[in-house]
């Protein structure tokens, strides 16, 4: 048994050499430390009801519509209205939490005039909002 | 010198006990490995309109951006509206990503409502507007 006695002997404890282990994990550490973007998007959801859920009431006329023109104006029933105006004229036209409300938006009109409706008609109280665009 | 001639003997190697660190090393590691998410971000200026009613979006998604000046910008690459849809056909049938759209506040809503249509014509199940916050 010549082996064996060379291993019980304290001067040749065998060890495995963790360095090589080391330097790859550092690497694989560096490259994620890189490579990580900490994404803080924030938003609002912007989804047109079904259409199904739309159509089984007709109230093309109960539905509250707001209209933003080329000129970045807000009309409601052709009146012209400001943006703060908004949520309490959308909570007024609103007869049940169904009565859709809609955003006549024209194509030339800014984006964030437009959010900013979608905004206030959400404060409003709108749950069935949608959006079209005219030209 | 009776200290060196310890020093010098075999038996008495020093070593730094490398197992603590090794132990650190791997929880950064996972931690990291954990947290990223390969996001292609737009890379272009955008001026977010500002919102009350916003809330935090899901970090994984695929973000498209409209600029001041009405280019749709995706990766880092101008790919225009029609470039839209087939990208976003690709990702969603792969996993279901969220899409956010990423839309200057002085773009044109016609671009946006364009966009809008190509992303939900591709399959795209939520459909975010990201907001800036304060």
């Amino acid at each position: 048994m010549a082996r064996r006695s060379i291993l019980a002997e304290n001067e040749e404890a065998t060890e495995i050499n963790l360095s090589s282990m080391i330097d790859c994990i550092f690497i694989l550490l560096i490259f994620f430390i890189v490579t990580t973007v900490f994404v803080e998007e924030s938003g609002l959801e912007v989804n047109k009801p079904d259409a199904a859920a739309a159509s089984n009431s007709d109230e093309e006329n109960e539905s509250v519509v707001l209209e933003i023109t080329a000129q970045n104006k807000i009309l409601v029933d052709g009146k012209e209205i400001a943006l703060s105006e908004v949520a309490n004229r959308v909570k007024a036209g609103m007869k049940n939490e169904e009565t859709p409300v809609i955003i006549r938006s024209h194509e030339n009109a800014k984006h964030g005039v437009f959010l900013g409706v979608w905004d206030q008609a959400v404060i409003g109280g709108a749950d069935q909002l949608s959006f079209n665009t005219t030209n | 010198m009776a200290g060196r001639s310890i020093m010098n003997e075999p038996d008495e190697e020093t070593e730094i006990n490398l197992s603590p660190m090794i132990d650190c090393i791997f929880i950064l590691l996972i931690f990291f490995i954990v947290t990223t998410v390969f996001v292609e971000e737009p890379g272009v200026d955008i001026i977010k309109p500002d919102a009350v009613t916003d809330v935090d979006l899901e970090k994984n998604s695929i973000i498209i951006a409209i600029t001041a000046d009405n280019k749709v910008v995706y990766g880092g690459k101008e790919i225009g509206i029609s470039g839209v849809g087939p990208r976003v056909k690709q990702m969603v049938s792969k996993d279901d990503m969220p899409v956010i759209i990423q839309a200057d506040q002085g773009s044109d809503h016609g671009v946006f409502s364009k966009v809008w249509s190509e992303v939900k014509n591709a399959g795209a199940k939520k459909i975010s507007v990201s907001t800036f916050r304060g």
